[in-house]
């Protein structure tokens, strides 16, 4: 494939008339997997939106070769909802566009061997709400996996997932990527991005772009982190971020 | 001397003047009150507790009670009952409410409307402050005052824990009881105000002065006395349009509290380009917009 | 005694069993998407117009549909804005009942209309307080099947739905509009303040005994169907509008399902 999966250059995206990030330039292209750094607020959701098509640019230009699956983060969802694991990912197939028919047998056959896919089929039938945070993760995944999408968003998939669950999710990617899909990680774990392709820095806009050992210098964290960033004594100089939810800054 | 006459009218008749002392006593209290309903977002809880409390005001009617303590029973019932219902996780607090009002008022309803029932359910309903009696009188005078007394008291706890309850914990407030003691004396309010409004328009006595005199006032003191300062106005306004247009005296006085509401808000733009820089303190802090 | 042989009591019959169609679709999705306050705000706010339209001879129909479709109209638009405006419309509901009110036994004398208004009338129904509970009736199925799935995911997750590609915003602008316009047709039979037990009650009793969207539906409109018609017949029996006894009717089912069942954890 020699066109990129995801091109994007000088973009600038917000909501209402002021740009919330600009200046992100940047391809991918079939196959590899980026890492979106970056604080809350930095931007990474807004670009997600923009890839998706739901924002229109304030400037510059987003080529994303086909319609892109999002899987979101298990707290934005509402635990209480009737939807089992199955209904969960059959909901994937509204993708494709005849949302006002209901869902086919060809649907669910997709649905059931996504969630194979991510080890769920025996909790096909469980209510979403009754599974532990890596299987809510992993019938998430299942949605998006229905799609059949060619570049796929994915926000924080691996927070506060089990071990079990982050290795099955981290396989699936792994085959994504032998596939030749696409892969945006949104992540907080600077430690793991060094493991992705590429990683694309944010903070209200693009810090730096490339491969993770050139660009993850103490500079570029810095000016993406600011004072979140902690940085660890060692050998290697690891650093890490403080999550927000875990309270003050100091 | 037409003009003062207009307006004096009123308070020539023995009635009028009952009906209207006993609206600026309660006014006053709730008009007070109100802005703590506002800040701590109990205007829902309020209004659900005096619907609620329909079925206990029909029984008193029909037994032929003082209506202040059918309103206090049906307040205690509504409020055990709405409490059960809202917890409800799987119907969710709104539906759950919803089910324990709902219910209630269709029990008041049903106990009043049973033909050998005297009618009085328009009047439970919408108001009677023409009907108010000398208990009534007394019972809003000890709201006023024993209501006034503890906003006095409590206002400055209440402030520090509406601005930052960690930190009003950490100090040695107790959030809890302070909760408490103005959750009852919001449900004592609504009883003794229920019988000039009605238990459907009994809120706006509590909700509008706040809504009137918010922006406009830069202390919680100050919102206090400009609630209570409002709800005594309309209640005065009500009163002179129900009397010279004979117009039912509890909805005119509610309408007139709404449109105070309405005049407060439109002015609050003017007011603050007219402060140009100095911001009012915020009472509450709003929460952070999530990351995006 | 056959309810069915006294034959103005048919229109009650027929009205109670369109309104259950309504209050079983529409109720699930009412409850799910929590649009409690609202189904019941909507009838509220209807009130005046009503009274105005009884007074004028201007087609009440009308004159409660134009309310509904403004009021959900101004509810989308308000809740974009993200601000908490509870306050406004609890004082305008306030507003709407004084008026209300005023109008019926001041303005135009028409105070036997407020208790009817209210609370809802067994022997008045007439043709096109039937004709608009079958449209909706109607409507309410035909959406419900169409966009049943498109209003489940937005409940759901409605980042994720919008990533879907789904029209969230004019579905849950449909979803408003139609809980507006079958609370307005449930007023007729059970009365502007009492709406919510054609909408909610059934429905929120439905939502404690199953476990999928589809069994809440069926559930639901099986609920309303029996409290509708036991209603109906308590109110014959004790010369009662329809409204109160389907309402404390309701609540009852409703609040003792939640005993028996007693889940605390969702």
């Amino acid at each position: 494939m020699s066109s990129p999966a995801i091109a994007v250059e000088g973009l600038a995206a917000g909501y209402g008339a002021t740009a919330v990030l600009e200046d992100v330039t940047f391809t991918a292209m079939g196959g590899q997997s980026i890492c979106v750094l970056g604080p809350n607020g930095g931007g990474k959701t807004t670009l997600f939106r923009a890839l998706l098509g739901e924002l229109e640019p304030l400037a510059g230009r987003v080529a994303v070769s086909g319609r892109p699956a999002y899987m979101a983060q298990t707290e934005r969802t509402r635990l209480d909802f009737p939807v089992t694991a199955l209904d969960v990912a059959v909901m994937g197939t509204l993708a494709d566009g005849r949302w006002w028919l209901p869902a086919r047998r060809l649907d669910r056959d997709a649905a059931l061997a996504a969630l194979e896919r991510v080890g769920l089929a025996e909790h096909a039938g469980v209510r979403f709400g009754e599974l532990s945070g890596g299987q809510r993760q992993r019938a998430l995944l299942a949605r998006a996996l229905v799609q059949d999408a060619q570049v796929l968003l994915l926000d924080e998939p691996l927070s506060g997932v089990d071990p079990a669950s982050a290795t099955l999710i981290a396989g699936v990617f792994d085959e994504l990527r032998e596939d030749g899909r696409t892969l945006l990680v949104a992540s907080h774990d600077v430690e793991s991005a060094r493991s992705f392709d590429s990683v694309l820095c944010l903070n209200r806009r693009q810090v730096g772009f490339g491969a993770p050992a050139a660009t993850l210098d103490r500079a570029t964290l810095q000016a993406t982190y600011g004072h979140e960033l902690i940085v660890l004594e060692g050998g290697a100089g690891a650093v890490t971020v403080q999550h927000h939810e875990h309270g003050h800054h100091d | 001397m037409e003009a003062i006459d207009f307006v004096l009218d009123p308070l020539r008749s023995g009635i009028d003047r009952r009906a209207l002392v006993e609206l600026a006593l309660v006014g006053s209290l709730c008009g007070a009150l109100g802005f703590w309903v506002l800040t701590e977002r109990l205007a829902y809880g309020a209004e659900s507790l005096s619907h609620g409390l329909l079925p206990g005001l029909v029984l008193a009617a029909l037994a032929g009670a003082p209506l202040l303590l059918g309103a206090a029973g049906g307040a205690l019932v509504a409020a055990a009952l709405i409490a059960f219902a809202a917890r409800d996780t799987r119907m969710g607090p709104d539906a759950g409410t919803a089910v324990a009002v709902t219910g209630l008022v269709g029990l008041g309803a049903l106990l009043a409307l049973a033909p050998d029932s005297p009618q009085r359910l328009e009047e439970l309903l919408f108001g009677d402050p023409l009907g108010v009696t000398g208990g009534d009188l007394v019972a809003a005078a000890v709201l006023a005052l024993c209501g006034g007394g503890a906003l006095a008291a409590l206002h400055r706890p209440l402030a520090a824990l509406a601005f930052d309850p960690a930190g009003a914990a950490a100090a040695g407030l107790r959030p809890a009881r302070l909760r408490a003691a103005l959750l009852v004396l919001l449900a004592a309010a609504v009883a003794v105000a229920v019988q000039g409004l009605g238990a459907l328009l009994v809120l706006a006595v509590l909700v509008a002065p706040p809504v009137a005199v918010r922006g406009h006032a830069r202390t919680p003191a100050r919102a206090m006395l400009g609630g209570g300062a409002v709800a005594v106005a309309a209640a005065v306004v009500g009163m002179e349009v129900s009397f010279h247009a004979h117009s039912a005296a509890g909805a005119s006085v509610a309408l007139a509290l709404c449109a105070a509401a309405a005049l407060g808000a439109l002015l609050r733009p003017w007011r603050r380009a007219a402060r140009r820089g100095a911001r009012p303190r915020p009472l509450r802090r709003e929460p952070t917009s999530q990351g995006l | 005694m056959d309810l069915a042989e006294l034959p103005f009591l048919r229109e009650a019959l027929f009205e109670l069993v369109l309104l259950a169609i309504a209050g079983g679709t529409l109720g699930a999705w009412v409850v799910l998407r929590r649009l409690a306050f609202f189904s019941h705000a909507a009838g509220s706010a209807t009130f005046p117009g009503l009274v105005i339209a009884d007074a004028s001879g201007v087609s009440p129909v009308l004159a409660g549909l134009a309310v509904a479709l403004g009021y959900a109209g101004g509810v989308e638009r308000a809740g974009r804005g993200g601000r908490d405006h509870s306050e406004g419309t609890a004082l305008l509901l306030v507003a709407a009942l004084a008026a209300g009110v005023i109008l019926a036994s001041d303005v135009f004398e028409s105070g036997a209309a407020v208790d009817r208004l209210l609370f809802g009338t067994l022997l008045g129904l007439g043709a096109a307080d039937l004709a608009v509970s079958a449209a909706v009736a109607v409507i309410a199925v035909v959406a419900a099947v169409a966009l049943g799935r498109t209003w489940s995911a937005i409940g759901f997750d409605p980042d994720g739905a919008r990533a879907l590609g789904l029209p969230a915003g004019r579905a849950d602008l449909v979803l408003l509009g139609l809980v507006a316009v079958a609370a307005v047709a449930a007023i007729p039979a059970v009365g502007a303040l009492l709406v919510t037990a054609v909408y909610v009650l059934p429905a929120a009793a439905a939502r404690l005994l199953t476990t999928s969207i589809r069994g809440l539906v069926a559930c639901a409109l099986a609920l309303a169907l029996g409290e509708g018609l036991v209603g109906l017949y308590l109110a014959y029996w004790l010369d009662l509008p329809p409204g109160p006894p389907v309402a404390a009717l309701g609540a009852s089912v409703c609040l003792a399902t939640a005993a028996l069942t007693r889940r605390a954890a969702t």
